[in-house]
């Protein structure tokens, strides 16, 4: 026998990212668990959504362009080289 | 060989050495943090050029501030939040109306529920598949969609692994707030990405399939 799926699609969907998280309680665990198995929808929803954290998580999903990172110390570079120059110091 | 441990002791030293004078110190300090304050500064201005500008100006003001680091906290985290309030202030100085366009409402933006808006069923997709260009696009142009308040959480959380209450205090919000927009935030990042889970990731073009029950 089929557990019946006690809780609707919208509910799914306003707890789909705290299940993703693992930040609900074993019972509601539970019953999402059993309604991801019966509902090919949500199943999907929630396969995209994991598929969308494993990629944005990744280390390589956003660079730095090349150009930015080489000019992120430029303010620090003359501040110290005025410090330095007003101190007299090499 | 480094482990998470030598991690922070050598964090140590460095902080050590930028205290005892040693500036060049300072620079191997921030350098493992490029990434995450630059994208911290990229998720509020929505522009390469001016996140750019907002780290240039962040790594200088942590550099004078860094004796008031208090070694309990998290470096990472304590150069993140600077970044924030310099783009923060940078958004509130470039701004010439009240309502400029990162107020306007974009798709997604009402507080009511989200409806996912595709149902397509996702193959898993490899990390090797993030070589592919044209998927970092994808994820960029997905990213850039966000409306602010949703990318910025989404960010923190799933970009830079920071945990619920660490992006609550970086960005000045509830807890339950952040919960509420991560939700939003990534539901709407999955309906932004389905195409391309179909095969291609077709090139500027405006994705509107919808697929009713």
């Amino acid at each position: 026998m089929t557990r019946p799926i006690e809780i609707d699609c919208e509910e799914v969907w306003r707890q789909i990212s705290d299940y993703l998280d693992d930040e609900l309680d074993a019972q509601l665990r539970s019953i999402m668990s059993a309604h991801f198995k019966n509902c090919a929808h949500c199943s999907a929803v929630l396969d995209g959504t994991r598929n969308v954290l494993k990629l944005v998580g990744d280390g390589k999903a956003f660079e730095i362009p090349a150009s930015s990172s080489r000019r992120f110390y430029a303010k620090l570079d003359r501040y110290l080289a005025s410090e330095k120059s007003t101190n007299g110091r090499h | 060989m480094a482990t998470s441990n030598l991690q922070s002791d050598s964090e140590a030293v460095l902080l050590e050495r930028v205290r005892n004078g040693e500036t060049e110190a300072f620079y191997e300090l921030v350098r493992p943090h490029e990434r995450g304050i630059y994208l911290a500064a990229l998720s509020i201005l929505n522009n390469d050029a001016d996140a750019e500008e907002v780290v240039q100006e962040a790594i200088l003001k942590a550099f004078k501030a860094i004796a008031r680091f208090r070694q309990e906290a998290k470096f990472s985290t304590w150069i993140i939040q600077i970044t924030i309030n310099e783009a923060r202030m940078k958004l509130r100085k470039d701004r010439r109306h009240m309502y400029d366009s990162l107020d306007e409402p974009r798709r997604g933006e009402d507080e009511g529920d989200y409806v996912p808006r595709d149902f397509a069923d996702w193959r898993e997709i490899p990390s090797e598949a993030l070589e592919m260009a044209r998927l970092r696009q994808a994820l960029k142009r997905a990213l850039e969609s966000l409306a602010p308040k949703y990318r910025q959480v989404l960010v923190l959380r799933d970009v830079e692994h920071l945990n619920i209450a660490e992006t609550a205090k970086l960005l000045g919000i509830t807890e339950a707030s952040v919960k509420t927009r991560l939700l939003r935030a990534r539901l709407m990042m999955r309906d932004a990405l389905a195409p391309g889970f179909d095969g291609a990731w077709r090139k500027g073009q405006e994705y509107e399939k919808v697929r009713p029950f």
